[in-house]
């Protein structure tokens, strides 16, 4: 157990780490992919609600402190995040590739969403904005977190087919 | 109360939601002043091994940061070294060149050599002087190191310069000890050697001059030193190998000596035999 949680710590912290570093380097017009957030992701289908919650809230955390966004805002959206993927646990229902990538979709898309409208509504700005940032950046984020959460469920399938996330 | 503790723990996942949620919406409503404050605190308190580790991340993306700036550095003052290094070599070889202009009896035209003929052993060489600085055709090219060449064709700003290594050109010599004269000729643009008579006085190491004959080099004009010879091929002549001062690979500054050629006052004349012909 203490085994299993040090090697998702040191995910979460490599995620972390590749996000501040080799990710600005493969950035394309401004859309980048997620990392901790995938990583949260699979962490959320392996456990249940509850530690997801935890773990997204604290990620989330991190995220504010070291980057430049409002205290709060990272840590309501990723809990937001891994209690929502939490619901589908692979302990509740087993999910093919497909539906994982569909959820992933979904949660960044969450993500996206609350992050924008808790910053319109600290700045007291359109609404509008909420949209075009959704349009302009998170579904083409989206679709680039997918390609690299692919990487993952490629491994799941080919690779380690008898051990399930 | 126990009803409480029961429904939080029957409920535990919406009260931590909850929970987690009323942190976040105080965490956002607090002022600048607080978040800072509060950052300060997770900072010290539960995200400090974070810190850490992201501090030494840091340190080693800065270590590449500052190798990668480093090697760059090391690049551009190589460079800069290489390029000095070059100046210092030219500037030695120019005062060289000044000295030798100083005591020459002829005018003298500097010139730097612009293009060479891209073939493994360069047999002739173009100057960035022509006709702009008085250069003519037959005129001897000689740099600090002795006998180079002679201008073969010229155009308004550059000359072609054939080299003493061209199998085509032969140059009247003569060895400054016994004053024998002979033809210097090479065969393969490396290897000189000069035809002597069998008796002829020749000795390893005489210094070999310009004969002042064939009406383009100026007489006394050094060419190079006796390396070798072989007498016993030819019951007639001994063959005396060459060692030219000039290394012709390595050409850069040249002189043009403002000298016509002797037979000039009778190019008319030749000239006019010619087209009787």
């Amino acid at each position: 157990m203490i085994s299993d949680l040090l090697k998702w710590l040191l995910m979460f912290i490599f995620s972390l780490i590749l996000q501040t570093s080799f990710v600005p380097i493969i950035t394309l017009w401004g859309i980048k992919p997620d990392l901790p957030l995938i990583v949260l992701f699979f962490f959320s289908l392996k456990f249940e609600v509850l530690p997801a919650m935890l773990v997204g809230f604290f990620l989330g955390l991190g995220q504010d402190i070291y980057s430049p966004s409002m205290l709060g805002q990272n840590a309501f959206a990723t809990m937001v995040c891994g209690a929502f993927v939490g619901l589908f646990n692979e302990r509740v229902m087993k999910t093919d590739p497909i539906i994982k990538a569909v959820l992933l979709f979904l949660t960044i898309i969450i993500h996206d969403t609350l992050f924008w409208l808790i910053q319109i509504i600290r700045l007291a700005d359109s609404f509008s904005l909420l949209f075009y940032n959704l349009f302009r950046y998170t579904f083409l984020r989206c679709v680039y977190s997918i390609l690299f959460a692919s990487l993952v469920f490629l491994w799941d399938i080919y690779i380690k087919p008898k051990t399930r996330w | 109360m126990q009803w409480l503790i029961n429904f939080f723990i029957s409920h535990r996942n919406l009260t931590v939601f909850l929970i987690l949620s009323f942190t976040c919406i105080w965490m956002l409503l607090s002022t600048q002043v607080q978040q800072q404050h509060i950052i300060r605190y997770l900072t010290i308190s539960i995200f400090y091994p974070v810190q850490v580790f992201i501090n030494q991340t840091t340190k080693i993306k800065n270590i590449f940061h500052e190798n990668q700036k480093l090697k760059e550095e090391v690049a551009n003052l190589s460079a800069q070294l290489a390029i000095a290094k070059e100046y210092e070599a030219e500037n030695q070889r120019l005062v060289e060149m000044l000295e030798i202009s100083k005591n020459f009896p002829f005018t003298l035209v500097p010139a730097r050599v612009v293009v060479r003929e891209p073939s493994i052993i360069s047999r002739s060489a173009v100057i960035n002087a022509g006709k702009n600085r008085g250069i003519l055709p037959y005129m001897p090219v000689i740099t600090t190191r002795g006998v180079s060449g002679r201008v073969v064709f010229v155009t308004n700003n550059l000359a072609l310069v054939q080299l003493l290594i061209d199998p085509a050109n032969r140059t009247s010599i003569m060895l400054k000890r016994t004053r024998e004269i002979g033809i210097l000729e090479t065969e393969n643009s490396s290897v000189f050697f000069i035809m002597f008579r069998a008796h002829a006085d020749v000795a390893l190491k005489d210094t070999v001059i310009t004969s002042g004959m064939g009406g383009i080099y100026p007489k006394g004009l050094l060419v190079g030193v006796v390396s070798g010879i072989e007498e016993n091929k030819d019951p007639l002549f001994k063959k005396a190998f060459v060692q030219t001062f000039e290394n012709f690979d390595k050409l850069e500054e040249v002189f043009v000596v403002k000298l016509s050629s002797q037979w000039c006052s009778f190019k008319n004349e030749l000239d006019s035999i010619t087209r009787v012909k």
